[in-house]
């Protein structure tokens, strides 16, 4: 959509199965994306050689760009797992939820959302988000019910719950980041770096920038005295490591048991 | 079905008798000046010049997203909710927006916009690729469990001449552990997914038998049954079930054949983006 005229692309049945079936999650990590792919080119076309990826994706938003929806690449903001969301771009994205939501849920998202906005660490414990119940429009709401609705959230990959906490997913950040930046212009944090959208992430106890962990991960990977790329002074918080997905292949399915605790956070 | 033989004109008078309800679920994906607050101007206002192709473009966007948005939950999107959320005062150009709006979800998703009955200002989107087993996988957690349960509903009415009494359905798939009034593991409230849901998604047509003591309903196929599927492909889930061959039904096996037929021969035109579709429910998971 960055106003370079690309070449359309030209859909078959493995692209619109795959976009299909990428609709159908809203979010998707690259290694399913990856296998997603293969399965589309296996029900349709088993001896076309399969596009690259950035290939085959570049090719759907170029259809896509007239409908005003993008596959947007992004990463997780704790880990910096690669995902690919399907975002809309025309649209305020609270909107895109309403089609799940009644009004009383939204209301709820939204509150979520300026909790975690506003607050320093990217999270908002289920108490203070819980505490706000009686004040959202629509019908009246229990708190059990709103327990329950931010489960759907969390399922929905909208929010992300770690210990009782919740904080934004990639998808919703990669949806709503024009959304977040419009509506919270005083409280949105970016990251020194990659000077996206940051929600969760490390700060400078000196100046305050902040940063992104992948970012950090990537910035200091060779340094073994981090400093401040802003102000100079010491890096006072541990350096995650960088994401391999290569690695990733090989532990497989501990991923649940290797996220960064938020101790070490700020 | 009947197919009048009458062209659709627009019936843009009728419009916005339609009963309340439903409505104010819907997303507004208007944004752009005025957002939300446009709205409601739908009705009133005059008929606006012609507008840039960039405007219509956008237009065409919001449409099809809401299109998309909507046919999530299966519920047939109506006329009267397109006019008030999306289209606004471009109601003058509504066909042509129907009509680019149609063949963007054709081309780019694989997604036909076929008006659900002729005349019936509702639409739903209709898939043109085949499912395949390995679809529910892809899927994940996020498959559709109750369509087994569907298509055995169907399949029943079906093979019972098209038409069902509901005690019947409730005797047979008691058989299969499904009781009207226990809470199902997956299927939930099965009393009200047959009779409620899968109706208002207008897979299946529930009404009252007149003249019944106590009171019985029948079941039938709803319209989006014929759109998404046929008796054809229903005969040979109904005979994969049983381990046996379609033609050892003759009677139900010439129906469907001659169904197949039918839809073979090439539609009436009509302005209606509807034309042959193809059938996408699946008989799997």
């Amino acid at each position: 959509m960055q106003g370079n005229t690309r070449r359309t692309g030209v859909m078959t049945d493995v692209h619109r199965r795959f976009l299909q079936l990428l609709m159908t999650h809203g979010v998707l990590e690259e290694c399913d994306v990856k296998r997603l792919q293969k399965h589309c080119y296996k029900v349709h076309d088993c001896n076309a050689t399969v596009e690259k990826l950035e290939d085959f994706i570049n090719t759907i938003n170029s259809v896509l760009e007239s409908l005003y929806i993008e596959i947007k690449k992004g990463v997780t903001e704790d880990d910096g797992r690669p995902i690919y969301a399907l975002v809309n771009l025309a649209t305020t994205s609270v909107s895109k939820m309403a089609s799940d939501f009644a009004e009383n849920e939204l209301d709820l998202f939204r509150k979520a959302l300026e909790l975690i906005i506003d607050s320093d660490t990217g999270f908002a414990s289920s108490t203070n988000i819980l505490n706000l119940v009686d004040q959202l429009k629509g019908k009246k709401m229990r708190k059990k019910e709103a327990e329950h609705v931010l489960q759907k959230f969390v399922q929905n990959k909208w929010l992300i719950e770690k210990e009782g906490e919740f904080t934004l997913h990639g998808r919703a950040i990669l949806e709503m980041d024009q959304y977040i930046r419009e509506t919270y212009p005083d409280a949105v944090k970016v990251c020194n770096i990659c000077r996206s959208l940051l929600i969760q992430g490390q700060s400078c106890e000196t100046c305050g920038i902040r940063m992104h962990l992948p970012c950090v991960a990537k910035y200091f990977q060779s340094s073994s005295e981090p400093h401040c790329p802003h102000c100079n002074d010491y890096w006072p918080h541990e350096v995650p490591e960088v994401f391999d997905p290569e690695k990733e292949r090989e532990t497989g399915m501990s991923r649940s048991n290797k996220r960064p605790s938020r101790s070490r956070q700020h | 079905m009947s197919q009048k033989p009458k062209s659709r004109g627009r019936p843009s008078s009728q419009v916005e008798r339609e009963p309340g309800g439903g409505g104010e679920e819907a997303p507004s994906t208007s944004r752009g000046p005025g957002g939300a607050a446009s709205q409601r101007r739908a009705q009133a206002s005059p008929a606006p010049g012609p507008r840039s192709q960039k405007q219509l473009e956008l237009k065409v966007a919001e449409l099809v997203q809401f299109l998309l948005i909507k046919d999530q939950r299966k519920i047939p999107i109506r006329r009267t909710d397109i006019l008030r959320h999306v289209v606004g005062d471009y109601k003058d150009v509504l066909p042509e927006l129907l009509r680019r709006a149609a063949e963007r979800l054709e081309y780019v998703f694989g997604y036909r916009l076929v008006e659900l009955e002729p005349r019936s200002n509702t639409y739903i989107l209709v898939n043109t690729l085949e499912p395949v087993e390995e679809d529910a996988e892809m899927r994940g957690d996020q498959g559709t469990p109750t369509t087994g349960l569907l298509m055995i509903v169907l399949g029943l009415i079906f093979m019972k001449g098209n038409s069902i009494k509901e005690t019947e359905v409730w005797d047979f798939l008691r058989r299969l552990g499904v009781h009207p009034t226990k809470k199902h593991l997956i299927f939930g409230d099965p009393k009200k997914l047959i009779t409620e849901d899968f109706v208002r998604q207008r897979y299946l047509d529930y009404r009252r038998i007149p003249h019944t003591d106590p009171v019985d309903y029948e079941l039938q196929w709803g319209p989006r049954t014929n759109l998404e599927t046929s008796k054809m492909k229903v005969l040979k889930f109904v005979a994969k079930i049983h381990h046996q061959d379609p033609k050892d039904w003759p009677a139900q096996y010439c129906e469907a054949l001659a169904d197949e037929e039918a839809r073979a021969r090439p539609q009436p035109a009509g302005p209606s983006p509807a034309t042959a579709p193809a059938p996408t429910l699946s008989p799997v998971s």
